[in-house]
């Protein structure tokens, strides 16, 4: 012994670190990752080599050259936007638009702000939105490419979709779609929503290692289902059932991997249930009464910027008070 | 459903490595220095003068004030000199140096192993002794028992909680009380029920603990199928959670109460003493010995199992003179804890002496103890999660770093316990409870002040 050490208390300290958090978040996301590139084959990998790639560039030169900060490349945040924002795009997408949306993650959306701790919008959500509205013919492009593995139920699918479908044609446009299929090969869309089973499986690991807290999740989950439940019981042949809301349309992905992003989510369980019931809510809303076909997205995008409200009324129970 | 505490709290690991060995007696050295300050309070006052004889559980430091106690010679011989030497951080305080001469104790202490069990009637006579035997709370802030055990006019006990928690890692010497004089802890309990006026007493113990649940209900049975005055007493398994030795967190666990802000544990009826504060009372009502005995715990990861010991010591010892004794401070080992390691001080010199409250010597290596880099607060709840008293340690933090006293005072930075709770669960490193500490003591100040104009 050389020298000993005095420091206050507490002298002993978690093993989890922000870091091993988000390098949880990567291995929750890897069954999706899996099942994508399964499915969409080479120009899925593309797409996410790129992104993780540009996204990890971006936060080194950026934070050593231009904000001549600590880099904060080692703590995995960038892989996690990088992983986020591939999967929230078609696997046709090509390289250079995919670069443009880890640009605008997080080059602009992150690290503006002052970077991982300090942005108000969810990064990867923020590349998609940009994206969407730059690019919206390559962003809605759901043509399939090879992939390593075929299915029926997703090749039968191709070109448009649910949601794209029901905007089009309406309800009659999805009869005959199986839902149980659904669950582990979902339709169309972004190359992460795939498969529903691969999502909650990401999601019962982040639970298990107490990465997130349910209710920001379940509450989206809750408000979906009551929402279109009433509509569908009011109207069956206007309005899409709950369980098609649930499993389309990047309702997973986001409710599961977005909405709990801890940066840009409420710190209190309370504040989660709120958070969690608007962006269920606004996603409703903007799928039966908006001008785009899905709104996961623009819901979270909108209930990122209510957050410090949210903060500021709901606190824990203190004790004794 | 086993009872816990209603808001945070952590699951750090056990780590009871110790709970296995047996309480063995420290054998006396050929010195001892005796603090003036071993309770909450004010230091008490030396009545001995160089060159006098003393005899083990004399009285040779009185109470100077209220909020103060008596302290005892735990050694015969003679006192060799009286003045300042470095406590176990490093600051300097009174301490009465002996040089001993055999081990006479003073009349009327009975040193056997009978089992007192009949209660003396005259509760007056129960706290005189109580306070005449220097006994303070054992269970860390080493508040004079007696003054406990008197709750204010107006006030009345509804229930006496026995902390057996010990929900602090490491620590084990509770749990061997607990376990080889569970009797006598019971008894004390029963003195404590009584002088408070007969109120319930419930020893609480976390359910990591199944033999000294085992022991403790045992003894109680016994007990009050064989003597009077043992009615109202039970054990309940409480679910291991930290911290769940916190006064106002086993009031919570235990009654369903919960202590107002700036609030003392009486004003919801609660009085609550540790099990170690419990066998003070009993050998100090039973058995008229002064509190000049304790047991500490000598652990850590990096001591091979025969280095681990549960040490019945007196006070006075040098930490350095049972450091040795137990085999030596090991290789590894970069930090020394004097208490647990989510509460306790990290000794910065070996040669303070051990008082009434010590608990443990715990070694802890670089690996375990040295925290990592501080970086940028990812808003991900945890501290607030973990955070017992229900209040937002980043939030704090935050209004810390910006001097804002106001929004420090709004949010309650007053009722942190210090139990490191959020320090402990931050992925991001942040110094926490460095930092809420301060304003805590600052925000204390400022409503002090307030109550004084
Ligand atoms: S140290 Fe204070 S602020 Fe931190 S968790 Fe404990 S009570 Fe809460
Ligand atoms: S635990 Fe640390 S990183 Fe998480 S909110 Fe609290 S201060 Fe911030």
């Amino acid at each position: 012994m050389n020298k000993i050490l005095v420091s206050p208390s507490p002298h002993l300290h978690t093993k989890t670190s922000t870091k091993s958090l988000m390098r949880d978040v990567v291995i929750a996301l890897l069954p999706a990752v899996v099942v994508s590139v399964l499915f969409y084959g080479w120009s899925e990998l593309l797409v996410l080599g790129v992104s993780v790639a540009s996204c990890m560039l971006l936060e080194f030169l950026i934070t050593k050259y231009m904000l001549k900060k600590p880099c904060t490349l080692g703590d995995w945040s960038a892989v996690v936007t990088g992983v986020l924002l591939a999967l929230n795009l078609p696997a046709t997408t090509p390289w250079w638009v995919v670069f443009i949306g880890a640009v605008v993650a997080v080059g602009v959306a992150k690290l503006t702000f002052g970077g991982l701790g300090q942005n108000v919008f969810n990064p990867a959500i923020a590349g998609r939105v940009f994206l969407l509205i730059s690019f919206p013919t390559y962003m809605t492009d759901w043509t399939k490419p090879a992939g390593f593995i075929s299915n029926a139920a997703v090749d039968a699918y191709t070109g448009a979709t649910p949601l794209g479908l029901v905007g089009e044609g309406g309800v009659e446009a999805i009869k005959g779609l199986d839902y149980l299929d659904m669950l582990f090969w979902n339709i169309g869309g972004s190359a992460g929503e795939l498969s529903a089973i691969a999502l909650l499986l990401g999601f019962a690991y982040l639970l298990v290692r107490r990465v997130i807290r349910p209710y920001i999740t379940l509450s989206i989950w809750g408000t979906v289902a009551v929402f279109s439940g009433i509509f569908w019981l009011i109207n069956p042949e206007v309005y899409t059932d709950p369980a098609f809301n649930l499993l389309t349309g990047g309702l997973l992905l986001g409710s599961i991997f977005m909405a709990t992003d801890y940066v840009t989510s409420p710190m209190s369980n309370m504040g989660g249930v709120i958070f969690g019931v608007g962006i269920g809510l606004l996603t409703m809303l903007i799928r039966y009464f908006g001008a785009y076909p899905e709104g996961v997205s623009f819901a979270i995008l909108i209930m990122n910027s209510v957050v410090p409200l949210i903060n500021k009324w709901c606190h824990a129970k203190k004790y004794g008070r | 459903m086993m009872k816990t505490f209603s808001i945070g709290g952590i699951h750090p690991c056990d780590s009871k490595i110790s709970k296995d060995c047996r309480i063995e007696v420290l054998p006396v050295p050929s010195k001892v220095f005796i603090s003036v300050a071993q309770h909450l309070g004010a230091p008490a006052t030396p009545v001995v003068k160089v060159g006098d004889q003393v005899k083990v559980g004399q009285v040779i430091a009185e109470p100077a004030g209220f909020i103060s106690a008596y302290v005892h010679s735990s050694v015969s011989g003679t006192v060799k000199s009286i003045g300042p030497r470095k406590d176990l951080a490093g600051n300097n305080m009174t301490h009465i140096e002996i040089d001993v001469e055999g081990d006479e104790w003073v009349e009327g202490a009975d040193l056997t192993d009978t089992l007192v069990t009949a209660i003396p009637e005259d509760n007056k006579e129960i706290l005189d002794r109580i306070k005449m035997c220097g006994v303070v709370g054992l269970g860390g802030a080493t508040f004079p028992a007696h003054v406990k055990l008197c709750p204010p006019p107006g006030k009345k006990a509804d229930c006496l909680i026995l902390n057996g928690a010990e929900c602090e890692p490491y620590l084990t010497s509770d749990y061997r009380i607990m376990l080889e004089r569970s009797k006598e802890i019971v008894v004390g309990a029963a003195i404590m029920k009584q002088v408070l006026g007969g109120c319930p007493a419930v020893i609480g113990i976390e359910e990591n603990k199944p033999e000294a649940i085992k022991a403790m209900t045992a003894a109680v049975s016994e007990l009050q199928a064989t003597a009077k005055g043992y009615d109202g007493i039970s054990v309940m398994t409480l679910r291991k959670k930290y911290p769940q030795g916190g006064e106002k967190q086993l009031i919570d666990a235990v009654m369903g109460r919960q202590v107002k802000s700036m609030g003392l544990p009486i004003d919801v009826g609660a009085v609550v003493q540790n099990v170690a504060t419990s066998l003070a009372v009993y050998e100090a009502v039973q058995k008229n010995i002064p509190l000049v005995t304790n047991v500490m715990t000598i652990t850590g990861d990096c001591l091979p199992m025969e280095k681990q010991h549960n040490y019945k010591f007196r006070i006075g010892m040098p930490l350095s003179y049972i450091a040795e004794y137990a085999g030596g401070v090991p290789e590894e080992a970069v930090k020394i804890i004097s208490g647990g390691p989510m509460m306790g001080k990290a000794i910065a010199n070996l040669d303070a002496t051990t008082v009434k409250g010590s608990s443990s010597l715990l070694y802890l290596t670089a690996e375990q103890t040295v925290r990592g880099v501080e970086s940028a607060c990812i808003r991900c709840g945890k501290c607030a999660e973990a955070c017992p008293m229900g209040l937002e340690p980043f939030l704090l933090n935050k209004y810390a770093r910006n001097n804002m006293m106001d929004e420090l005072e709004e949010n309650a930075v007053q009722d942190c316990i210090e139990c490191g709770c959020c320090l402990y669960s931050c992925p991001a490193n942040i110094p926490l409870l460095d930092i809420i500490r301060l304003a805590k003591g600052d925000v204390i100040r400022i409503i002090r002040g307030r109550g004084q104009k």
